[in-house]
């Protein structure tokens, strides 16, 4: 049977982060925590594999220990199994070490043929963590995924291009990012989520990965933040025209040399 | 394969020189971003009296290369193989790597486009460096650190990041946000052509069909004409449409239009849709909620056409009309019309 492995993201619900204008952090603590969006379109894509020739899916998971809920979620789905790669250690990691952790978290499991991750997160949106996995097991990719099949080893994909669609077929193992939207997540069943608490999430660390602390986290970041600074943004006008004045609109914007009426 | 390692800072960073960016292409076609990257990577370079090498890697690549000499590069790194003929990952990020490990360039670019970032960060990895993601300013200072910045909680913030200790100093940058190199004449330029022998286990992604698709890249609009559920439906966009011919903009739209199926997705303006700069940004029937301002806020002009006076597009707007766009916006076209033709006749009787 398939092994497959879905990494997921647990993120503050976008439509609800408040930025805070003084600070200019993230206002978290007032969003919900959800299940990063695209990673349940790749849950979704498993899924659909797991509906078609069987598969085992096991869905992972780096965060703090409140992420278990995101991993329970996808359990509610469908997935068999969940992993929780939580340690202080980890805190503050930039792409190098999420994708080694992630990496190793896969190589213990052993034998898997397909991993599929989302194609960015919303609270980074880095979409570098992906193939970043894909070259720490040495395994070939299909990135921005909007239709994702499998048949007889090989995965079967439609990557969406800036200038078209690319059809790619990748034998496995392979690492699949999926495209925000794709398809339609199925529902959590409540009969799953029963079996999903009552089953538990695994819980990794350091240890049980066999990672040099300085390797993870913050530690193994080879990026540092050094500062933050709110980003300037133009004047406006703020006019209020009415529709006999709008003359007045196209009189401005041709002055500006915005626009050119005539001649042309 | 890197294997399960971690990042490893560099002994000598002295040994690290020059700016390094990889070149993207279609055919013959350079990417429109690939050369924002040349322009930025020029003056990076320059600032820091150093060179700039690209890397163009496909099956014919001579003319490419040619022309990017000509845009200012100062070293241009050739790779050809007929398996080089479509961008694939693995043999891709092979010859980058080992271009990186001989040159060592001390900062390496790329165009944060669907490939470009297929890329990027597998390369990071394999040199066992740092990366910064989409960034929208890019400096360098006198000790050579490369300063990458990118913009963060819904395009508030800008976050200064940096990667001390290890090489090369990798970083992409959005699409449309840098002016695209013009090119130089008598720039002088080296092209340093290697044939390859690809191996063979790096071939094993087939590309079964490519369907090219003509996408709207709304990043290179000067104008942008977008709507939002606002319009009640797919013929709004046609008002839309004739609004933006006339003053030779492209059409734009919020999520919930793209969602409906009234319009591609390739139109879809904010946090995951494209974010755009315009000299003139026209927003109708759009709330202006901060998914969508995130990808529009940095226009020059904003016009808000929306029945609401309170919308939250117009606290970032410079002309508020609060009117249903169906009266709005042929209003609008009518006076663009009529403006022009009192200029010709004035000009006709002066
Ligand atoms: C993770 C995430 C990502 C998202 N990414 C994006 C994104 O990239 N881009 C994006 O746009 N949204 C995005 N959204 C959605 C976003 O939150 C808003 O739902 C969306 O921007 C609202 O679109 P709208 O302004 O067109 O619709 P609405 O908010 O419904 O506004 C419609 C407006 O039209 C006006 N109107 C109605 N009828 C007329 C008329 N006849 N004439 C004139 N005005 C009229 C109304 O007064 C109203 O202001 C995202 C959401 C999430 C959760
Ligand atoms: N901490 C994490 N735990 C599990 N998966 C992750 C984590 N961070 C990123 N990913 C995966 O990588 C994808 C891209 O994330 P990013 O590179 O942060 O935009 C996500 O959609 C997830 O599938």
């Amino acid at each position: 049977m398939l092994n497959i492995v879905v990494m997921i993201k647990q993120v503050p619900d976008s439509s609800e982060v408040e930025i805070d204008p003084v600070k200019m952090t993230l206002n978290r603590t007032k969003a919900r925590n959800v299940v990063n969006a695209a990673d349940l379109n790749a849950l979704e894509y498993a899924l659909r594999i797991k509906d078609k020739v069987g598969a085992n899916i096991t869905v992972i998971s780096m965060g703090p220990p409140m992420a278990d809920a995101a991993i329970i979620e996808c359990m509610a789905r469908g997935a068999d199994r969940g992993i929780l790669i939580t340690d202080r250690a980890f805190a503050g990691a930039d792409t190098y070490p999420t994708g080694l952790t992630l990496a190793a978290t896969i190589a213990k499991l052993g034998n898997v043929d397909i991993v599929f991750g989302g194609d960015e997160t919303t609270d980074s949106s880095t979409g570098h963590v992906g193939p970043g996995v894909a070259e720490f097991l040495g395994i070939d990719q299909i990135t921005y995924a909007k239709e994702v099949d499998y048949e007889d080893g090989y995965v079967i994909a439609t990557r969406d291009l800036e200038d078209g669609d690319e059809i790619v077929k990748v034998h496995t193992p392979v690492l699949v990012t999926v495209l925000l939207n794709s398809n339609v997540p199925r529902h959590q069943s409540l009969r799953k989520k029963i079996d999903a608490i009552r089953k538990g999430v695994e819980s990794w660390g350091i240890n049980e990965l066999g990672l040099k602390p300085e390797w993870v986290g913050l530690r193994g970041s080879p990026t540092i933040v050094r500062s933050m600074k709110a980003i300037k943004e133009p004047e406006h006008l703020h006019k209020t025209i009415t529709l006999d004045k709008i003359d007045e609109v196209v009189a401005d914007l041709v002055s500006k040399n915005i626009i050119k009426v005539g001649g042309k | 394969m890197v294997g399960l390692i971690n990042a490893i800072p560099v002994a000598n960073k002295d040994e690290y020189k020059n700016v390094g960016v990889y070149i993207e292409h279609r055919g013959d076609d350079i990417k429109r971003s690939s050369i924002e990257m040349i322009g930025i990577g020029k003056q990076l370079a320059r600032k820091i009296n150093e060179k700039l090498i690209c890397v163009v890697i496909g099956d014919k690549v001579d003319g490419i290369a040619k022309e990017v000499g000509e845009y200012g590069c100062d070293i241009v790194l050739a790779a050809e193989s007929p398996d080089l003929a479509e961008y694939r990952t693995m043999p891709y990020a092979q010859i980058i790597g080992d271009y990186i490990a001989e040159y060592k360039p001390n900062i390496f670019l790329l165009a944060a486009t669907r490939n470009g970032r297929d890329l990027a960060s597998r390369i990071a990895v394999k040199e066992r460096t740092g990366i910064t993601a989409d960034c929208t300013v890019l400096d360098v200072d006198e000790n050579r650190t490369l300063l990458a910045n990118r913009p963060t909680y819904g395009e508030s913030t800008l976050a200064e990041i940096l990667c001390r200790n290890h090489r090369p100093q990798m970083a992409t940058a959005r699409p449309g946000t840098f002016t695209p190199a013009e090119k130089e004449k008598d720039h002088k330029y080296e092209i340093v052509k290697k044939k390859v022998n690809v191996d063979k286990s790096l071939l094993g992604k087939q590309i079964l069909k490519f369907i090219p698709k003509k996408a709207t890249d709304l990043t290179a609009a000067k104008i942008v004409v977008a709507g939002g559920l606002g319009l009640g439906g797919p013929d709004g966009f046609k008002l839309l449409q004739e609004l933006a011919d006339l003053i030779g903009g492209a059409v734009g739209s919020s999520r919930p239009p793209v969602d409906l199926g009234w319009i591609t997705r390739d139109h879809q303006v904010g946090q995951t849709g494209q974010a755009v700069r315009p000299d003139l940004y026209v927003a109708v029937g759009i709330s202006g909620k901060p998914q969508h301002i995130a990808g529009m806020k940095f226009s020059k002009v904003i016009v808000s056409i929306n029945k609401d006076p309170n919308a939250e597009i117009n606290k970032i707007s410079d002309y508020i009309i609060t009117e249903d766009y169906r009266k709005a916006v042929p209003a609008l076209i009518d006076a663009i019309k009529n403006f022009g033709k009192q200029k010709v006749a004035e000009a006709q009787k002066a």
